[in-house]
This record gives C-alpha cells, sequence and structure tokens, in this order.
C-alpha cells in the first residue's frame, strides 16, 4: 500500500514537471514562427534592393570607359611633357 | 479497486493527455515554421544568386581602377620624379607614403601644396611661355606653340597651375598674375596683351621651391 502512494507522489511530480517541459518546447516554438516569417519579409525587402546590383555592370562598364580615356590622356601627357 | 489504484491511473491518463495535447500544439507550430522557411527559403535563394556577380564586377572594377592609379602613378613618377609622392600627397592626403611603397621608393614625402612650379612652368612653355630648365638626361621641353606670340601673351605673368578647384576670377584679371587655374577661365583663350610675369622665379623648372626652405 505504501508503494502504491509513493506511486502517486512520483506521477503526480513526474506530470507537474512534464507539462512545465511541454509548455517550454511549445513556447519556444511559437517564438520561432514570427522570426521565421519575419526572415522571409526581409529576404523579399532585400531580393528586391538587390534588383539595382545589374547597374553595377553599367559602372563597371563606364569605369573601363574613364580608364580607358584616362590611359590616352596619360599616353598624351607623357609624349608631351619632359621626363623629370 | 482501491484508492491509490485509481488515483495511478488517474495520472497516467492525465500524463499521456498532457503529452498528446504539448506535443500536438508543438507540431502544429512546427507545420507552421516549416511553412515559413519553405516560403523565405526561395527568397534568400534569390539574394545569393543576385549577390553572386558582385564579387566578380567588383574585383574587375577595382582591377581597372588599380590599373588607372598605377598608370597615373607611373606617368607621376616619370614626369616629377622626386615630387611625385608629393603630387600625390597634395591631391590625397595620406597617400603619398603609399605611393612611395608601391613605386618601391622611400624617403619623407614633403607636400607640394596647392601649386606646383615646376609642372606650371613645363605647361607654361607649352603654351607659350619661357621653356622650363629640362633636367639632366631628361629630354627636352617641347617648343613654344606657333602662334608666335610671345610668352606673356600666350599666359600672361608666367603662370601657376592649382592641384585643387579654385574658384575662377570670373571675367577679371587674375589677382595672381598668370595663374592657370583648373577650373577657371583660360588665359590662352581670352588674353589680351599682358604684363610680363610679375614673379619670372616660377617660370624655371629648377627655381625656388617653397617647400624647400
Amino acid at each position: 500500500m505504501t508503494v502504491l502512494w509513493i506511486m502517486v507522489v512520483v506521477l503526480v511530480v513526474a506530470l507537474l514537471l512534464l507539462a512545465k517541459l511541454l509548455s517550454g518546447v511549445l513556447g519556444a516554438a511559437r517564438s520561432i514562427t514570427p522570426t521565421v516569417t519575419a526572415i522571409g519579409g526581409v529576404a523579399a525587402a532585400g531580393s528586391k534592393d538587390l534588383d539595382a546590383v545589374i547597374a553595377l555592370v553599367t559602372t563597371q562598364n563606364y569605369i573601363s570607359q574613364v580608364v580607358a580615356g584616362l590611359a590616352n590622356y596619360g599616353g598624351s601627357l607623357d609624349v608631351a611633357l619632359p621626363d623629370a | 479497486m482501491e484508492l491509490p489504484v485509481a488515483i495511478i491511473i488517474l495520472l497516467i491518463v492525465l500524463i499521456v493527455l498532457a503529452l498528446a495535447v504539448f506535443l500536438l500544439a508543438t507540431i502544429a507550430e512546427l507545420v507552421k515554421i516549416n511553412r515559413g522557411l519553405a516560403a523565405a527559403i526561395p527568397l534568400v535563394g534569390e539574394l545569393v544568386s543576385k549577390t553572386a556577380p558582385v564579387n566578380g564586377v567588383l574585383d574587375a572594377i577595382n582591377g581597372t581602377l588599380v590599373t588607372g592609379r598605377d598608370l597615373l602613378e607611373g606617368l607621376a613618377l616619370k614626369k616629377a620624379g622626386p615630387d611625385g609622392a608629393g603630387l600625390v600627397e597634395s591631391c590625397f592626403p595620406g597617400e603619398g607614403a603609399k605611393f612611395l611603397r608601391r613605386v618601391g621608393a622611400s624617403g619623407a614625402v614633403l607636400p607640394i601644396g596647392e601649386d606646383y612650379p615646376r609642372g606650371a612652368a613645363i605647361l607654361n612653355s607649352l603654351l607659350g611661355g619661357t621653356a622650363p630648365v629640362p633636367a639632366a638626361g631628361s629630354a627636352p621641353a617641347p617648343a613654344p606653340a606657333a602662334s608666335g606670340g610671345s610668352p606673356s601673351e600666350a599666359v600672361p605673368g608666367g603662370g601657376r597651375i592649382s592641384l585643387r578647384d579654385t574658384p575662377a576670377p570670373a571675367a577679371q584679371e587674375p589677382a595672381e598674375p598668370g595663374r592657370l587655374s583648373a577650373m577657371g577661365a583660360r588665359p590662352w583663350e581670352s588674353a589680351p596683351a599682358a604684363e610680363a610675369p610679375a614673379e619670372p622665379g616660377r617660370l624655371t623648372a629648377k627655381g625656388a621651391r617653397p617647400w624647400e626652405r
């Protein structure tokens, strides 16, 4: 009989402990959901912002042209000016 | 049935129920998380695919700019010699020492300042002014312009060139005779007969240098 009452006590403690642990797991899972949603929103906004990255190709082209013009200008200066 | 046994059975049922309720709720949240991640992963993939060529493009841009920088530094070294680091330092403060390191030279960097008399003298000679004294072993300065004008007609006053943007004296006689402003009016396009250079020494390539005093 005593053993049975001990089992009752153990089960009560186990039930309380289990409820606390499971509620912790559930709370953690619920806290992840809005974060994932926010990540999706940020990724969508970032992806939209990165649409302008293609303009870097134009920038690269312009810079190549500028440096080519600079090279021509330097070549002219090399001819026009005496060396040190 | 004895009371403790009934309580045990009741507690076991409660434990199973608690397990079921909490685990089902957790599973539901995990399903939501899975859906959210499934929606976010393609967007992150877009980010990755859109940023993938950036490194290559920026490397190419950097390479092109470094080539241009090396070209200009080589030109400065060839044309200005020991003054090259000072010229670079005057235009881009702090870069003179790096310039020296890149070209494998050493020594103190003396900023030229806003005016580079030797360069002004060379340009002045090209524009019809007095030719600079060439350095030993260097190429002779180009001949004056074939306009036939005197130096004072081409560039009144002997000429100074500014390395930085300076406001142009609009349609007036320059306060300092012969100053060639990078952004200002061009004296050789509109200069009437002008006076002789106020500072003849500025026309000399090897003239007095303020930073050497």
